[in-house]
């Protein structure tokens, strides 16, 4: 069936890296909003989420990605996207979110 | 033309299996694997919102595979017939504008069906 997604944190003095593993879909969802969502209104430096083992993600993993950038923005900090393949980096072209969001290679 | 139906119950578990499903009959096709990812993403698209928007109320998705010589035709349709136009109003939403990206043609609210987009198949572009 549905695999989890695989998501670890790693705390440093200055940002919080997010390491994903898998695919984000409406099935695991769910969860990683409620731990990006928790961890983006804890914290108060930025977040750099380590997308290269994410294999899938469609508009409901784009809109927690949107959810809690808003959740970071209010306290001036941003979300650092590194490590997308090129077919997830297409659908943040077709959404406009490559503005909104800083990708890095 | 060849037709492969598939009958799932409406859940956000079986999502996965419907894209599976779809990337077999994509490769199968021939297809290279950035037009099958596209096709994925676009057929996700569609469960994801019939999921949200069909609720209690929709028990069982249908989806048909038309696969004829120059194209591959998926079409969706459930047992309510009063859900045709699940993307109506929401232009400028994430999932309508991936699948307008993504597919060549996207059918929307017709009379029959719920939802219709097609791929073609390369070299008959």
């Amino acid at each position: 069936m549905s695999e989890e997604l695989g998501y670890r944190e790693e705390h440093l003095e200055n940002i919080i890296n997010i390491y994903l593993d898998g695919e984000v879909d409406i099935y695991s969802a769910p969860s990683f909003k409620e731990k990006i969502y928790s961890t983006a209104e804890s914290s108060e430096v930025d977040l750099k989420v380590y997308c290269d083992k994410l294999r899938y993600i469609d508009s409901t993993g784009l809109g927690i990605f949107v959810g809690a950038l808003k959740r970071v923005k209010q306290k001036q900090k941003d979300i650092y996207l590194s490590g997308l393949k090129e077919n997830i980096k297409k659908l943040f072209t077709i959404t406009g979110l490559d503005k909104v969001f800083k990708i890095e290679e | 033309m060849d037709n492969i139906q598939l009958c799932l119950p409406l859940k956000a578990e079986y999502v996965s299996i419907i894209r599976l499903t779809a990337s077999g009959i994509c490769n199968r096709i021939g297809f290279d694997i950035e037009t099958i990812e596209d096709i994925k993403v676009a057929i996700a698209e569609v469960c994801n919102k019939l999921i949200n928007v069909g609720g209690k109320s929709v028990e069982y998705l249908k989806i048909a595979f038309k696969i004829s010589k120059d194209k591959l035709t998926v079409v969706f349709d459930c047992e309510d017939s009063s859900l045709k136009c699940i993307f109506a109003g929401e232009e400028n939403e994430f999932g309508l504008a991936i699948i307008n990206a993504l597919m060549d043609e996207v059918e929307l609210c017709t009379q029959e069906y719920i939802l219709s987009m097609s791929k073609v198949i390369e070299g008959n572009k």
